[in-house]
């Protein structure tokens, strides 16, 4: 593959320490793009089945995409995949920064590892060389300080770009992520606990290969009429007015097809963190471990976590690479402490309403405690909030926590108790590998108090008010993830203007219909997972693709790289090999995708009985069926069929 | 593509020291080499070697622009940048950094080029951002 790829592929044997560049068969490109589906290509052959995941055999990979490096706008994502000890699924995680282009500078479209390192090592490659390199003496340090230590051992001219594990990732925390750029996480899977297993500190990259594009003039222009379009800033309403609609979205009975330029916008103003009210008022963001409801955090208490209240310090906005709209902002650290990335929206609900906590300092501080440890804030949150209600009902006491007293919104013992999980001390060595491990030790009927799909921590979109999530939280090879689909982001991705036999829904409809269980809303499912699965091979961002597919041109800058025209119906079908393989994957691992499922009170069982998603019950396993359908799956298993498995060459 | 050493060369070695990626081979006092596969078509050989001996991929003569410090140097616009760091990401020598925070919500931190010094003058920032916001200009005489 010469065009948008590099073609190659690094692959490490720590246990060995061989390291070979392999080149990729372009069938391979052809069927799955680059990106994840390279990543899901190369881990379904090189996994042995029921492979322990923190064991040798699990094979590490970071992953850029297609369009990185290509010109293309909103194309700085790199992915880390491997098999999740959190779920023992398919397990992926997605972050930005600027280590995705590192990755293709030096001459790679992906590094794997597999094996286990016999001391500490760390990845160097600069395009010339690949090697590994003790890293004793880096072994223990903060995620900041690691990438600080490295990027001074590294005084060549090319700066590195380091992506590496914090403490909690080195004591195999079953919720630690891989870290970027002083706090921007792959956070999800647990996959900072593999690279901890594998002894592997970090990878600094530091080449400068240029990414060949067939007609690089039509990508740039396509570019730059993105970045017109993302930086027109209509003059938008204030924080208070945001949560005043989602006020106004919970009251009425009907909703309207959401456009995701009303996010763009919010996105640019505020990043994340803009939804932060808004969410919770309208039913989306959960609350006191999923129990309760607006009327628990009310508007008053969570104006404390307004989004002003986190933009307030912001010295700058970040932007990943290749990004016109830089969502990201860096905050004013403590007294005494270097700057910090300012705490995304799943980061202050999971340690905010989720915990009944609406004190802001205490949110910035876990934040970057977080992240300097690089643990999962969503899974850590949501730990927390089930530990609290393990102390409610007496099943976890005042003598288990050494003195930590886990009432709700106890913002003090929360940030003590972060500090244990990531040292892994009394309480905090039970909590470090998430709930559903937290609930298995402390038994006792202890799990129904641990929401979760398939073990991994649900995000902060609430299943009951958007029933499109639990779909994909229960469906998705790699489960729990709110970051593939849901009834929002089909309206948001506008497929249905590309693509014709889409189901094109209605501006206006009765919120009650989202809960019907119709085929059409596995057609919808399904489109989102090949489309997700196309921009994740692609490197793109979701938040660019929350602009719909009439403004971001993903189709088009791919022609345009690629030099190798499509439809958008053979796109989405890399979309569908995607999905497979990594389904095919998870059979190979010994998981049944029937058994992975979403906690009860996450779908309404029962439902709630005041709030904005009051009645509301979430019927998934009747779409589950449909949903396998579509990818022409056995709709009974869900197992993908041997002749489609041996056409994308399996 | 790639840049070549023609035989006029007389193996100073100025390519070599220069060469952002290690793609010049060669001993003191004897040809150097382009390894073809590393070059990144910079061009910065061409407009330090003293012999004129390099030559460009589609086979002209570079010339030797003598100071350095009028090799051209990128000019970025502000009105165009939108801080998306593709052209920081990009520079071989990592000369390019964000202007200071400017301690506001909507402060967007623009590209400027901090090392002037070590600027190749290789126009590949220029020639990878996306909105076209970087000029590749020589400095005047004097
Ligand atoms: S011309 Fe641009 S890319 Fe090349 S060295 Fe100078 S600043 Fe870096
Ligand atoms: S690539 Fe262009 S728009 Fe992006 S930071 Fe550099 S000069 Fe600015």
């Amino acid at each position: 593959m010469e065009l948008g790829c590099t073609g190659k592929i690094l692959v490490v044997d720590l246990t060995t320490g061989g390291i070979q560049t392999q080149t990729v068969a372009d069938a391979v490109y052809e069927n799955f793009l680059s990106g994840l589906g390279l990543g899901a290509w190369y881990l379904y052959h090189n996994i042995e089945p029921h492979a322990d995941p923190l064991g040798p055999q699990n094979v590490l990979g970071f992953v850029a995409g297609f369009l990185t490096g290509s010109g293309s706008l909103f194309s700085g994502r790199w992915l880390v995949v491997g098999k999740s000890p959190l779920t023992g699924c398919w397990g992926e995680a997605n972050a930005g920064g600027s280590f995705a282009p590192a990755i293709k500078q030096c001459g790679f479209d992906a590094i794997f590892f597999s094996g286990i390192s016999p001391r500490p090592v760390y990845l160097f490659a600069d395009g010339n060389r690949a090697e590994l390199r003790d890293a004793t003496d880096i072994w223990g340090l903060d995620a900041g300080a690691t990438e600080a230590r490295l990027d001074a051992m590294h005084p060549g001219r090319k700066r590195p770009r380091i992506a590496c594990i914090g403490p909690a990732g080195e004591r195999q925390s079953l919720i630690a992520g891989v870290v970027h750029d002083g706090g921007r996480l792959a956070a999800r899977a647990g996959l900072g606990a593999v690279m901890g297993a594998k002894r592997l500190k970090a990878l600094a990259l530091a080449g400068s290969q240029r990414i060949k594009v067939a007609h690089r003039p039509e990508v740039l222009r396509l570019s730059r009429d993105v970045s017109a379009m993302v930086q027109h800033q209509p003059p938008f309403v204030s924080g208070k007015v945001a949560a005043y609609l989602g006020r106004l979205v919970r009251a009425l009975p009907t909703q309207m097809e959401t456009d995701g330029l009303i996010y763009k916008t919010i996105l640019r103003k505020w990043g994340t963190v803009g939804m932060n009210q808004m969410s919770i008022e309208m039913g989306d963001a959960p609350v006191q471990n999923w129990r309760g409801t607006h009327h628990d955090f009310d508007l008053d208490t969570s104006s404390r976590l307004a989004p002003d209240v986190f933009t307030r310090p912001v010295v700058a906005k970040y932007f990943c690479y290749s990004c016109p709209l830089g969502c990201g902002a860096l905050v004013e650290g403590a007294p005494g402490k270097p700057r910090t990335h300012r705490p995304e929206y799943e980061t202050v609900m999971a340690l905010g309403p989720l915990c009944m906590n609406a004190d802001a300092e205490s949110i910035f501080q876990m934040n970057e405690m977080l992240n300097q440890a690089g643990m999962d804030s969503i899974s850590a949150g949501a730990t927390i909030a089930f530990a609290m209600e393990c102390y409610e009902h007496g099943l976890i006491t005042r003598a288990d926590t050494d003195g930590l007293a886990l009432t709700w919104g106890n913002s003090a013992a929360m940030v003590a108790l972060i500090d244990r999980m990531i040292r892994r001390e009394g309480i905090g060595d039970l909590l470090a590998d998430g709930s559903r491990m937290a609930a298995r030790r402390i038994g006792a009927g202890s799990e129904r108090f641990a929401i979760h799909a398939g073990g991994q921590e649900l995000p902060m979109h609430d299943s009951r008010f958007d029933p499109g999530f639990a779909l994909h939280y229960t469906v998705e090879p790699a489960p729990g993830r709110h970051t593939v689909g849901s009834l929002l982001y089909y309206e948001m991705f506008q497929l249905w203007r590309q693509i014709e036999t889409l189901p094109d829904p209605s501006r206006f409809y009765l919120k009650r219909s989202k809960y019907d269980t119709d085929v059409e809303k596995a057609r919808m499912a399904a489109a989102c997972s090949q489309f997700v699965n196309l921009i994740n091979a692609a490197g793109i961002c979701l938040f660019g693709a929350f602009l719909g597919v009439h403004r971001l041109p993903v189709f088009q800058w791919l022609d345009a790289v690629g030099g190798r025209p499509r439809s958008p119906v053979d796109y989405l079908r890399i979309g569908v090999n995607i999905q497979t393989v990594r389904q095919a994957f998870n059979f190979r691992q010994g998981i049944d995708p029937l058994a992975v499922r979403v906690s009860d009170r996450a779908l309404g069982r029962p439902p709630q009985s005041r709030g904005a998603n009051e009645g509301r019950s979430v019927a998934v396993e009747k779409l589950v069926e449909e949903y396998f359908g579509q990818f022409d799956w056995d709709r009974h298993t869900g197992r993908p069929r041997d002749s489609d498995l041996k056409k994308i060459g399996l | 593509m790639a840049y070549t050493i023609t035989d006029s060369c007389i193996g100073c070695g100025m390519c070599k020291l220069v060469c952002p990626v290690e793609a010049i081979e060669g001993q003191p006092r004897k040809d150097h080499r382009i390894l073809a596969p590393r070059c990144i078509d910079c061009g910065a050989c061409g407009r330090i070697c003293p012999q004129e001996a390099v030559k460009d991929p589609s086979g002209h003569v570079c010339q030797r622009i003598r100071l350095r410090r009028r090799w051209p140097k990128p000019r970025i616009s502000e009105l165009a940048c939108i801080g998306c760091t593709v052209c920081i990401q990009s520079c071989p020598t990592s000369c390019l950094g964000l202007t200071a925070p400017g301690g506001s919500v909507e402060s967007v931190r623009q590209a400027m080029l901090v090392s002037p010094e070590a600027c190749i003058g290789c126009g590949i920032c220029a020639t990878d951002c996306p909105v076209a916001a970087i000029e590749m200009v020589a400095p005047e005489p004097f």
